[in-house]
């Protein structure tokens, strides 16, 4: 275009039949190249469009992974949410349309730098480009510097599934996360990234951020991060231990991983937390990554099950033979006990001391006590100064001025032995048993023999064996229990828990936890004409629980109940009470419960309820066990004993 | 009595469900700073319940998509090492185990940390050794900054 100017301005004012030959000669300039470009683009793109017809690319299985169709009635539909991630106006439902206009998006000229849809969805390019021999130097070339940067620092090479276990005394993390490292090579995994789905969420609200999460009002985001910004948000801040599984990727198909992440760059999906949550959304990351894989669909055909919880899918991913090695890294209250545990009992107090500024970081120095013995009470105090700033129970100028001391004076003695404070790893928790649970056999209650059935949906509770969870910490999630009564010849529902969390936190001498219960649901109870009726109950409480030898986890804690039901005077009760009992491991195949509730009901139908309970669950295997139980219970002025034996399977 | 119980659960109630509208809220990914102590709760609530319920939707709070850098923007940048903007961001954000791993000797932050450095893995035992009796020298005070330790580390390690 420029020549033909220059060649216009160069010959303007000569004699008119060498002027006429020169301006036919700049329009031949002008036009021709144009529209012969443009006819050359026209038919180059008609002849991949043909060969993708032919090839019915738009049917393949990796058009499938990369725009995330789901069989949606007679067609297909994809789980994005987001109008930008579709070329095609209705490229979310037509799977033909938006391959078509992906295609022709290719020839679109450039723009700014990293807007052209080559650029944005490179992962649809690249495959494109391999199944239809898609010649590059015959479409334009956008620049797409940022996504070269991030390739260039992300680097990847091999890739990781990483899975925090339960937050500490927050045991509703058992929909925790899962994520995927993405590593480079010959790095350490602290510079590595890692890839996770997650909800954009900004309120604080509990409440209203759980019911926002459920039903889908969040948009949730692929995001790439730093991996160490991680560790360090699970490691030493939440102190949540972390698993590592490698992943049997090769290069090639961890890169393919990486473009697709980078194509949903932005791009939102409404989050659902129970089944389009982090954990699944991660299964399609992997499924971009190798298609042949098909981790995403057990979760999401079997609409009997509408979650996903994030170790079930790291058992499905384990089944698919991806998983190669798997490592254990401890968070920082981990490693804080690891170290306590090699020290002298009494020497623990020094450490506080240090830590609570008692005591000067130079006095360890100078004390007579063998160096590694120091470096072990200065050890202790640099973790729990940082475990305890990162609790926000010390200010942060309190924090540097004994943090740094502790670090100066640590520096003085030398080094340890590399394993002096090695960690055995627990069992892996996709080791542990399975989170739904089918409970048959007899029992008797007052003057009747009955056979229960109990399923739980999820996930773990105080009685089942913790391998792989975190003991102390009861979820059960969807709890209904049924009863056939022989003598009445009828069925009930005896109850319907739709969460129990029960939060044992052992207290030490370094770390003072709360542990705090919540139930809610229906229960059938004994009423003051002798009969048992639906109550519909609320049931919070809070205490203290210590773990020692001889009770194992001992507990304590006070509680209000609410009760609401139409045999009620006034139709509910509102109590206060409490509820103290232990919980031990009496041998590898044998845990033991003993508790004591009381309540006084002093607000609606006004009355008390005693109750103790005695439970025991034998292991028969991982997935299997017998739980004998007894209860007396006097409420009303009426007394109660109730015996059950059940199988359990963990499926 | 009646009162007084109803007072109470009403009590709980709003310290459980209102509560944690008073936690601090992050916007975004915040520059905590530049020195020790820069830990970033990133708007994380203290309220067990609010905990159990992020934990439980798996929130991020203002999503940065591709957010493979941390920012050391508002730092002061080294100025003697062949600092490279990676190397300042890890450092940035990892300063405190990394100066716990200086002064113990050892750690997986010092030697990711090496890495950055490319510090020849023959050469890693006396880095760290000279690293560690050099603690003081290179944290100088409790308001060291980004620039000043990477700085104190080049010098440090430039001696013999």
């Amino acid at each position: 275009m420029r020549f033909s100017a220059f060649l216009f301005a160069m010959v303007y004012g000569t004699s008119r039949p060498v002027y006429f030959f020169f301006v036919i000669l700049s329009i031949y300039f002008f036009l021709v190249p144009v529209s012969e470009s443009l006819a050359a683009d026209q038919s180059y793109l008609d002849a991949l469009l043909k060969s993708a017809r032919e090839q019915r690319l738009s049917e393949d299985r990796y058009w499938d992974v990369l725009l995330h169709y789901r069989r949606h009635g007679s067609g297909r539909k994809s789980l994005i949410d987001d109008p930008r991630f579709f070329l095609a106006p209705d490229g979310k439902t037509d799977p033909v349309a938006e391959l078509e206009a992906t295609l022709k998006s290719f020839f679109q000229a450039e723009q700014k730098d990293g807007d052209h849809p080559r650029c944005r969805f490179v992962a649809r390019y690249a495959w494109l480009k391999e199944k239809l021999g898609v010649d590059e130097l015959r479409l334009p070339a956008p620049a797409c510097t940022e996504y070269n940067n991030a390739m260039e620092r992300v680097n990847p090479h091999a890739a990781a599934l990483i899975f925090p276990t339960t937050l500490n005394n927050s045991p509703a993390s058992m929909f925790g996360h899962t994520l995927i490292r993405i590593d480079s090579k010959n790095q350490n995994e602290l510079l590595s990234y890692a890839a996770t789905y997650a909800a954009d969420a900004t309120d604080t609200n509990g409440l209203l951020y759980a019911f926002k999460g459920i039903f889908g009002y969040y948009h949730g985001y692929y995001t790439i991060l730093p991996y160490y910004e991680k560790v360090a948000e699970y490691s030493n801040i939440e102190h949540r231990d972390i698993w590592e599984y490698k992943l049997d990727l090769t290069e090639e198909e961890v890169h393919r991983m990486v473009m697709h992440a980078w194509e949903l760059r932005d791009i939102y999906s409404d989050y659902y937390f129970f089944d389009e949550n982090c954990s699944f959304d991660l299964l399609l990351l992997l499924e971009a990554a190798r298609p042949s894989l098909h981790l995403s669909d057990v979760f999401w055909d079997n609409k009997a099950r509408f979650w996903v919880i994030p170790i079930d899918t790291i058992r499905a991913v384990e089944e698919s033979g991806l998983i190669t090695k798997e490592t254990y890294r401890p968070s920082q209250s981990t490693r804080i006990m690891a170290i306590a545990v090699r020290m002298k009992k009494e020497d623990w107090k020094v450490a506080l001391d240090v830590v609570k500024g008692k005591t000067s970081p130079q006095v360890i120095t100078d004390m007579e006590m063998a160096p590694e013995e120091k470096m072990k009470v200065l050890d202790l105090s640099a973790d729990l100064l940082q475990y305890r700033y990162s609790r926000k129970e010390m200010t942060k100028d309190d924090y540097l001025k004994r943090f740094l001391p502790v670090l100066t004076a640590r520096s003085t003695l030398g080094k340890q032995d590399a394993d002096v404070y090695a960690i055995t790893p627990p069992t892996p928790p996709e080791q542990g048993h399975l989170s739904g649970r089918l409970s048959l056999g007899p029992g008797y209650r007052t003057d009747s023999f009955f056979t229960e059935i109990e399923w739980r949906s999820a996930y773990h509770d105080v009685l089942d064996y913790d391998e792989g969870y975190t003991e102390g910490a009861q979820v059960n999630f969807f709890n209904l229990k049924g009863r056939y009564y022989f003598k009445e010849d009828s069925l009930k529902l005896q109850q319907l828990r739709f969460i129990d969390i029960f939060s044992l936190s052992p207290r030490n001498t370094f770390f003072k936890p709360v542990s705090w219960k919540v139930n809610t649901g229906f229960d059938r109870e004994l009423f003051r004409d002798g009969t048992e009726h639906l109550v519909y109950r609320i049931n919070p409480g809070g205490g203290f629980s210590y773990k020692n030898d001889i009770f194992g986890i001992s507990y304590a804690m006070f509680e209000t109940d609410l009760t609401f039901s139409n045999a009620l005077k006034q139709n509910y009760a509102l109590g206060f009470g409490g509820e103290a009992g232990f919980i031990k491991k009496m041998t590898d195949l044998w845990k033991m419960s003993l508790s004591a509730e009381g309540i006084f009901y002093e607000a609606g139908d006004e009355h008390h309820k005693m109750k103790a309970s005695w439970a025991n669950s034998f292991k028969v295997s991982t997935n299997n066990s017998i739980l004998l139980s007894l209860s007396r219970e006097k409420t009303f002025d009426r007394y109660q004993t109730e015996g059950e034996l059940l199988w359990r399977m963990y499926l | 009595m009646k009162k007084l119980l109803v007072v109470t659960v009403a009590c709980a109630v709003v310290v459980f469900a209102v509560g944690p509208a008073f936690a601090a809220m992050g916007q975004g990914r915040q520059n905590t700073g530049c020195g020790l102590g820069a830990l970033a709760w990133q708007g994380k609530a203290d309220s067990t319940l609010f905990q159990a319920f992020q934990a439980t939707t798996n929130g991020t709070f203002g999503s940065q998509t591709f957010g493979i850098t941390s920012g050391t923007s508002d730092c002061a940048q080294p100025a003697k090492f062949v600092s490279n903007q990676r190397t300042n961001e890890f450092v940035v954000a990892n300063m405190d185990n990394l100066a716990k791993d200086i002064a113990r000797g050892q750690g997986e932050t010092l030697e990711a940390f090496a890495d950055l450095l490319q510090v020849p893995a023959e050469q890693r035992a006396e880095f760290y050794q000279k690293l560690q009796t050099s603690f003081a020298k290179i944290f100088t005070s409790q308001d060291v900054v980004l620039a000043n330790v990477v700085d104190n580390v080049a010098t440090v390690s430039a001696k013999n």
